[in-house]
């Protein structure tokens, strides 16, 4: 316990492990978070479309006023919903669809449930401006058939077999309709936040712990630690559980900012709504608190799996440049070399740490394992935890064994 | 107590960097000499348990060392050769933390690091960050973490590099001190560091033990071949290409010359007492030329 104490606390007092935790707080935090949800990404639209950025420092008070339009809908997603909103887009005058989920989602189901009313001459403007309102009937069965359409063209590609469609459409079938709806925006984004958060951290706990191992060897340090007492299997054991100790804090201080960041801003509604309302193809009965509660868990056994495998190879490298090169390759060389590799290999890099298949709780995607199709939600908040694990004890052998 | 040395090899890919060294070492300080590349580090490194022989082994009082891993890391106090010390941490905080290491309790701890910083004159800089000492200062505190558990076997690779004329005497009667009751390693290059309190000298060249004894055996070996003479200032360095010259001391406009060799080198030569410092120098100087 003392060793491990000494450890995290040598590990938080090296500069480069404080300028890294700075540096990524200020970018989730106060860039990502704060001036995203006040500026550029809820800020009401500005009036100079060729700026990067155009919007309004307003977000607080435009948040409140999407959220009034999105109560106005509130209740029950019904067959009449959807052309209440077209209407009252209409009544409304035509506004940007900056921001206004309500709009944005309905004029993403009409262009998924009912692309007959798009008009081919009329390609540059938006469904929301001549569709007949009387004609966007039918909500419920045409997503059932636009879900089924789509599973069976997974199956012809042989993505899917009949046993996956038939345990993705019983998972559907055990979502309570007509759905609940309201503010969706708040925890939608949040949600597709937290689930990708394992793989954005992924830098920079490469950036902190590479040198957990290495950097003794570099510094020269590892002779004088190896000859002591405990400066074997102790000390590494120490080290491995004061990285993952440090990969957690990170992890709780990024995630909590950004969920006090969502709860301030983008209140708190909306947690019990349907995960449907992210993805028309998504199949799990859940909410978005579920959701939230599964992204959380996906992200923090991500970066706690990588983080592992981040020390396994400051263990076995003597600098830490080339330890942080590898961990850095581990995670972005998966998506360069993902259009050169079968299918099969491409599946089981996803499921190296940092995997980044989160949002998959807003699919269908399954694995094949022994023979039986697993929702890839599971697969994906377990393998990349387990690699994680198994990567423990090799780290510690990698650092004691003898040279 | 007994450190047992038996054909201990060490191969890194076809370079032989120790070829079958074998010795036995009772209490008492001995020093380890041998020129750079000698082998010395990578014996001394196989002696810590740190480096794997390729074949031979090593054993404390009857038990191979690598096997009695803890049990011997805590007989053991290491300096390497060049070791990094964590910039930011102070003197007194980077001894807490290899004390910990060391599995010493932290009471303990406290006054070890108290006494040896105080024994090693840095008990006025023991809260100053270690980015701010000199090399002899680090140094120290490389010693002072090596004894921190009051090691039964004290290995030191290179411990006076860096320190001036007085800290290698204060370190030295340190040592000599400490060898008493335990077993002492000194490595080194530096003839003069070990002549003064070794009680034995193994002498290394290319991996192998060349040479062995105490001081007074060793110097005897050169007996009948060091010579004196003085010669004009403007011969001295025809004389240094010609033969091995351990000395060059100006008197006037004329040199005196120390002269290992075989023969009298001139009849002006006379002969003078050995020293290890002349053995090292017969033996190495050979071999320099022998390469």
């Amino acid at each position: 316990m003392e060793l491990f104490a000494l450890e995290h606390r040598k590990l938080w007092r090296a500069a480069g492990t404080r300028l890294c935790v700075l540096l990524c707080f200020a970018y989730f935090v106060l860039y990502g978070g704060l001036l995203g949800n006040q500026w550029f990404v809820y800020g009401s639209e500005g009036g100079d479309p060729t700026r990067t950025y155009n919007h309004n420092f307003d977000g607080y008070a435009a948040i409140h006023s999407y959220r009034e339009l999105a109560d106005s809908y509130g209740g029950y997603w019904t067959d009449d919903t959807l052309p209440r909103m077209v209407r009252d887009y209409r009544d409304r005058g035509y506004p940007g669809f900056q921001s206004m989920a309500d709009w944005t989602l309905a004029l993403t189901y009409i262009h998924q449930l009912y692309p007959e009313l798009e008009d081919p001459e009329h390609r540059f403007i938006s469904t929301m401006y001549y569709v007949d309102p009387g004609d966007l009937t039918g909500f419920y069965e045409r997503r059932q058939a636009y879900l089924e359409r789509t599973l069976e063209t997974r199956r012809q590609n042989g993505e899917l077999t009949e046993d996956d469609i038939a345990m993705l459409l019983d998972m559907d079938s055990r979502a309570e309709k007509p759905w609940r709806y309201g503010w969706v925006s708040g925890w939608d984004s949040e949600v597709r936040s937290m689930a990708g958060l394992g793989a954005r951290l992924a830098p920079w706990l490469a950036a902190a712990l590479a040198f957990t191992f290495s950097g003794e060897r570099q510094l020269g340090a590892a002779p004088l630690l190896r000859a002591a007492r405990y400066g074997r299997r102790r000390l590494a054991r120490a080290k491995v559980l004061s990285g993952l100790a440090f990969a957690a804090e990170l992890y709780a201080l990024i995630a909590g900012s950004s969920l006090a960041l969502q709860l301030i801003w983008l209140g708190p509604e909306g947690w019990d709504l349907p995960i449907q309302f992210d993805s028309l193809l998504a199949v799990a009965p859940w909410n978005m608190l579920q959701a939230e509660g599964y992204a959380l868990a996906f992200s923090f056994l991500n970066a706690i799996g990588y983080a592992a495998l981040v020390l396994l190879l400051s263990s076995l490298t003597g600098s830490g440049v080339v330890s942080l090169t590898l961990s850095l390759a581990a995670v972005y060389a998966p998506g360069l070399l993902e259009d050169y590799l079968p299918r099969w290999a491409r599946t089981a890099l996803q499921l190296l740490p940092p995997a980044s298949g989160g949002s998959d709780i807003f699919g269908c995607n399954v694995f094949h394992i022994l023979g039986r199709g697993v929702w890839s939600p599971y697969v994906l908040i377990a393998v990349p935890a387990l690699i994680g694990l198994s990567c423990l004890p090799l780290a510690v052998l990698g650092w004691s064994r003898r040279r | 107590m007994e450190l047992s040395i038996n054909c201990l090899t060490k191969l890194f890919g076809r370079k032989l960097a120790v070829d079958c060294v074998s010795a036995k070492l009772g209490p008492g300080l001995y020093g380890l000499l041998g020129a750079n590349g000698a082998g010395k580090t990578t014996l001394i490194r196989m002696l810590c348990a740190i480096l794997e022989p390729t074949c031979g082994e090593a054993e404390f009082n009857g038990r191979e060392i690598a096997a009695m891993g803890e049990a011997y890391r805590d007989a053991l106090g290491y300096l390497p050769q060049s070791f990094g010390c964590y910039p930011s941490y102070t003197a007194a905080g980077f001894l807490a933390y290899m004390a910990a290491l060391k599995g010493i309790p932290r009471d303990r701890a406290a006054r070890r690091v108290s006494e040896l910083l105080d024994a090693l004159d840095l008990g006025a800089v023991a809260d100053k960050k270690l980015r701010t000492f000199s090399g002899g200062m680090k140094q120290r505190v490389g010693v002072a973490q090596a004894l921190l558990n009051d090691p039964r076997v004290l290995i030191l690779d290179e411990p006076t590099a860096g320190l001036d004329p007085g800290e290698r005497v204060r370190l030295r009667n340190l040592l000599s001190e400490y060898a008493r009751d335990r077993i002492v390693i000194l490595s080194t290059h530096i003839v003069s560091d070990v002549e003064a309190i070794a009680d034995r000298v193994f002498v290394m060249d290319a991996g192998k033990f060349v040479m062995s004894g105490t001081v007074p055996e060793l110097a005897d070996q050169v007996r009948g071949k060091v010579w004196e003479m003085t010669v004009p200032r403007e011969q001295a360095r025809q004389w240094q290409e010609r033969v091995t010259v351990a000395g060059c001391r100006r008197e006037g406009g004329q040199a005196a010359l120390r002269i290992v060799a075989d023969g009298r080198p001139s009849d002006r030569a006379a002969p003078c007492e050995p020293t290890l410092d002349d053995a090292y120098l017969y033996y190495f100087g050979g071999a320099e030329a022998r390469r």
